[in-house]
């Protein structure tokens, strides 16, 4: 043995106490170094060999190598059980999930409503309400839908048990949020951009209808509108509500207040457009629209040869529910409220 | 309404190199929602078609051919007309009808003629085809004729008996309330009055007009001689009639959207030469035509300038001219006739802009935004309360509620607003109250957890006399193991979001077994509240805390006892109530002076006075 030798020791014990990487092994290396057989004992034992010169330097390596040893191994220890928090019961409290605070949920229609006003807001529409019980006027006359036209069946109405007004009719719940075209054009302010959130009624109650829901209905009154512009606005509701990708297309459809009438259809999300079990050959049907008919701009107070418009009135939940993501099949249960059907939104 | 169209009947009229799927999508795009296209099982293809209220003369086969020959060159395609023959059989003179009408706008047009040497037989299997493809049953050659007329012309038609006719007398009116008719479906019907029916000779009802006709006078096996009877009605009276009855036909259906008065007698020469071939029938009656309303030709004006205007890009005017002419308009000298089955339909220069922009085609119509100012207007302050105060619910723990607005008499709470047809008892009357149907959602989920917290903001109804209802906003709180303070802290803290002071107490409802309510006029609030602070300068001098424990005696009024320790001292800058435990009433107080640092000595004298007012102005003493 001599001092040449033991350093190419030293070094190699250094080496491998790098490689040490679980306690498991660090006891291994504890052993082999330091235990009863272990090298360091190997190494002391031989000493007796050396002269008292040569003991002396050599014993002063022998120690060293143990410090190195010894202290090599503790880091070892200590960077491990760093690394393996669960070794006491505090570190496993770390583990465990956090005390979340109690937040509730908003209903679907709310968050529908947010988002629908959101994307017509930076279009500069205003949102607006109005009576959701209102007179039959307003509801159907005003909108050139006189009592005896077949176009009223479209809307099964409630009607409420109060006097008969010899102007304006009856009262009803509105069936739909065009009252509010009429409301907003005889307040007198011209142009108008209107977003006209409403709760709405109709006599019917299954899988995608609810005697009670919502309607959006969006009408424009400006000098030189024309059927672009209406094109233009629900192109951009519906990119911006359900993706850059979707497409809008208008069909010929006849309603009483507009003129020309169109239905929105837009680009089926699932299949592309390329046509799929769940929509029309690539279309979906996303609701009415259509340039406001003279009748209803001159109910309105509003003389259709200076002005002219559009509008559209559209489900809140009906659009919602054809985001793909929301995955509701049903829309009764947005009034179903059973609270492990609202915790999901 | 939708409508079954096959492919192979259309081929009647138009001779096209479209395929079925070519033809719906054309007819989607330029004119009607064709749904879906039907495979027949000897592979015909049949087109459901959505045709909207205004277009009662698309509901038949020539209604979509005629359609077809102007949109399907729009995409591309040949579409020939196949020119029809025009009939015209020779009258006959053994045969005759008395008919009085007794009020001509119950029938614009009356138009019959009798048939005999009838042979009833079946239909031969075209015509058992085609009424079957659109969904009717053969019964025999006479009626059939008259189903298939309806089906392939939009003219419905009706036979009679001609030897079941009293008298063969007819006297057209009104029924009077109470009068009964038995239909051919062999359904006694109790008629309303202003029904249009058919008396006979004999005083019998023998028609239920433009809906059925009636059993007494049907078409049977033995029937030798027909009246075969092509009519136009009233079409408010057709369908008032026919929803009051509740007996809506094809028949009723066609009649109530107008039908082509001009169409008429071609149909009714078709007709009668189908029976020729079919039943061997010769014509016995001159025919009998009484035009009581007569339909002066309609023209609209050209207004070229103003479907550029709609359409906000210029469309050739030869093109535009073109499509109106392929629609069946004429133009004469800057005007348009209209054709005489869109007679109800076209009106004004928009109406024109629509036939022109939809066949030139909605898809090549650019997207344009909004370039005009931007309205000088303002949204109500409720909607951005509203969606602060929801926000701050919810982030509170609360869950969001919608419940319908029309709810049970019991729930409606006292004298509500009452829905003159409702669609069933639960849903008979306007809630006054939001409470208790909120509290009914958390009884139904009372499993869900321990702690529930729910809102609903939403209208109330109440009647007004002489106008529409009242229809507040109102914001509604139920929860369940929360206790009462905590209830009213959530209340106060909405105020105090609101920045709403000196608000009235509001009435917090203990339902039992941990269960508050209580509902707020949140549309009143909104008037009140400010989304503002205002600032007070803050000072750098230290407040001195402390909290004193008092012993009451509970029949004081807390805001009292708070009041009159503010006018002490108006350096008790913040006094808030820690705890209650049995009579022990402990408050946290804040001593500031905004002039100099407060002392011990200062705050000493402060609670002095205090302990010496609650003594003397409520008996109430400093806890030792």
């Amino acid at each position: 043995m001599d001092l040449s030798s033991l350093s190419l020791a030293k070094n190699e014990i250094k080496e491998e106490l790098k490689t040490a990487d679980s306690l498991a092994a660090i006891e291994n290396l504890r052993v082999k170094f330091l235990g009863k057989n272990g090298v360091l004992k190997r190494l002391t034992a031989e000493l007796a060999s050396l002269s008292v010169e040569d003991k002396k330097q050599v014993g002063l390596v022998i120690n060293e190598i143990k410090q190195e040893v010894e202290t090599g191994l503790a880091l070892a220890t200590e960077q491990l059980s760093t690394q393996h928090k669960a070794d006491s019961l505090e570190d496993f409290v770390k583990t465990l999930p956090g005390k979340k605070p109690e937040i509730g949920h908003l209903h679907v229609t709310t968050q529908a409503i947010r988002e629908i006003v959101e994307v017509f807001k930076p279009l500069g529409f205003t949102r607006v309400r109005h009576p959701e019980i209102d007179w039959e006027y307003y509801a159907f006359e005003a909108l050139n839908i006189p009592a005896t036209h077949p176009a009223r069946d479209e809307w099964e109405t409630f009607f409420i048990d109060a006097p008969v007004d010899p102007k304006m009719s009856r009262q009803v719940i509105t069936p739909h949020t065009s009252n509010g075209q009429i409301r907003e054009m005889l307040k007198g302010d011209l142009p108008i951009r209107m977003l006209n959130i409403s709760r709405c009624g109709r006599r019917q109650s299954d899988i995608s209808h609810n005697p009670t829901f919502f309607q959006f209905e969006g009408l424009v009154v400006d000098k030189g509108i024309n059927i672009s512009h209406l094109k233009g606005v629900l192109n951009y509701f519906a990119k911006n509500f359900y993706g850059p990708d979707r497409q809008i297309r208008l069909r010929p459809y006849d309603f009483r207040f507009t003129e020309p009438s169109f239905e929105i259809d837009i680009s089926c999300g699932i299949c592309g457009g390329v046509g799929c079990k769940l929509c029309k050959g690539g279309w979906l049907e996303l609701g009415g629209a259509g340039m406001v008919h003279p009748n209803v701009l001159i109910a309105g107070g509003v003389d259709p040869t200076q002005y002219s418009g559009f509008a559209f009135g559209w489900g809140v939940e009906r659009v919602y529910m054809m985001k793909s993501g929301t995955r509701i099949d049903d829309i009764r249960h947005l009034l179903g409220n059973d609270l492990k059907f609202l915790e999901q939104f | 309404m939708n409508v079954l169209i096959p492919h192979s009947w259309l081929l009647d009229y138009i001779k096209t190199d479209a395929k079925p799927a070519d033809i719906a999508n054309a007819l989607s795009l330029h004119a009607f929602s064709c749904e879906k296209i039907i495979k027949s099982e000897d592979g015909d293809s049949l087109f459901e078609i959505e045709i909207t209220p205004n277009r009662g003369d698309a509901l038949s086969v020539l209604g979509i051919a005629r359609e077809l020959k102007a949109v399907l060159p729009r995409q591309g395609f040949k579409a020939e007309w196949i020119e029809q023959r025009a009939l015209k059989v020779s009258e006959g003179t053994t045969d005759k009808l008395e008919v009085v009408i007794t009020d001509p706008t119950l029938v614009p047009r009356f138009s019959a003629v009798v048939l005999d040497n009838i042979k009833i037989a079946q239909s031969p299997t075209l015509t058992h085809q085609r009424l079957l493809k659109v969904g009717t049953r053969a019964l025999n050659n006479v009626i059939d004729v008259t189903n298939y007329m309806m089906f392939d012309k939009g003219q419905p038609m009706h036979a009679f008996d001609y030897d079941k006719i009293g008298g063969h007398k007819m006297i057209v009116r009104e029924s009077k309330a109470g009068e009964e008719v038995i239909t051919l479906d062999s359904v006694k019907r109790v008629l309303p009055a202003g029904v249009i029916v058919i008396e006979d000779g004999d005083g019998r009802l023998i028609d239920l007009c433009g809906i059925m006709g009636a059993k007494n006078s049907e078409v049977d096996e033995n029937t030798k001689k027909v009246l075969l009877f092509v009519q136009e009605y009233d079409p408010q009276r057709i369908r008032k009639a026919s929803m009051s009855l509740g007996h809506r036909t094809e028949a009723a259906l066609r009649f109530e959207k107008g039908i082509d008065t001009a169409g008429i007698l071609p149909a009714l020469w078709e007709a009668v030469e189908m029976l020729q071939q079919t039943a061997a029938a010769r014509v016995s009656s001159p025919l009998i035509d009484i035009v009581n309303v007569s339909k002066p030709e309609k023209m609209v004006a050209f207004d070229y300038a103003r479907i550029n205007y709609v359409a906000g890009i210029e469309i050739d005017k030869k093109t535009a001219e073109q499509s109106l002419m392929d629609l069946g308009f004429v133009i004469r000298d800057g005007k348009v006739l209209v054709p005489s089955w869109r007679y109800d339909d076209i009106d004004i220069a928009e109406d024109l802009a629509e036939e022109v922009i939809r066949l030139y085609g909605y898809y090549k119509l650019p997207n344009t935004l909004l370039s005009t100012p931007i309205p000088l207007t303002s949204a109500s302050p409720s909607f951005y309360w509203e969606d602060r105060i929801k926000d701050m619910l919810k982030n509170l723990g609360f869950f969001e509620i919608y419940t319908t607005s029309m709810t049970t008499k019991k729930l409606a709470g006292s004298d509500p607003v009452e829905i003159a047809n409702p669609l069933n008892e639960d849903l008979t009357s306007l809630k006054t109250s939001l409470l208790p149907q909120l509290k009914e959602v958390m009884d139904k989920n009372q499993g869900y957890s321990d702690k529930i917290k729910l809102f609903e903001l939403a209208s109330t109804y109440h009647k007004v006399s002489g106008t529409l209802p009242a229809q507040p906003l109102r914001l509604a709180l139920v929860t369940k193991g929360l206790d009462y303070l905590n209830v009213k802290g959530i209340v106060e803290a909405i105020y105090a979001e609101m920045r709403i002071t000196g608000f009235s107490q509001v009435e917090i409802k203990d339902y039992g077994k941990n269960v508050y309510g209580v509902e707020l006029p949140f549309e009143e609030m909104v008037l009140l509240a400010k989304n503002t602070g205002t600032y007070t300068p803050v000072t750098h001098f230290n407040a001195i805390k402390e909290d004193m424990t008092f012993e009451v005696k509970g029949t004081e009024y807390y805001a009292d006892i708070i009041l009159k320790i503010k006018s002490v001292d108006s350096r008790n800058e913040k006094i808030e109530f820690k705890d209650l435990y049995k009579n022990a009433l402990t408050l946290s107080f804040e001593f500031l002076d905004r002039n100099k640092q407060i002392t011990s000595e200062d705050t000493k004298t402060i609670r002095e006075n205090i302990v010496g007012m609650l003594a003397k102005e409520f008996g109430i003493t400093l806890k030792k």
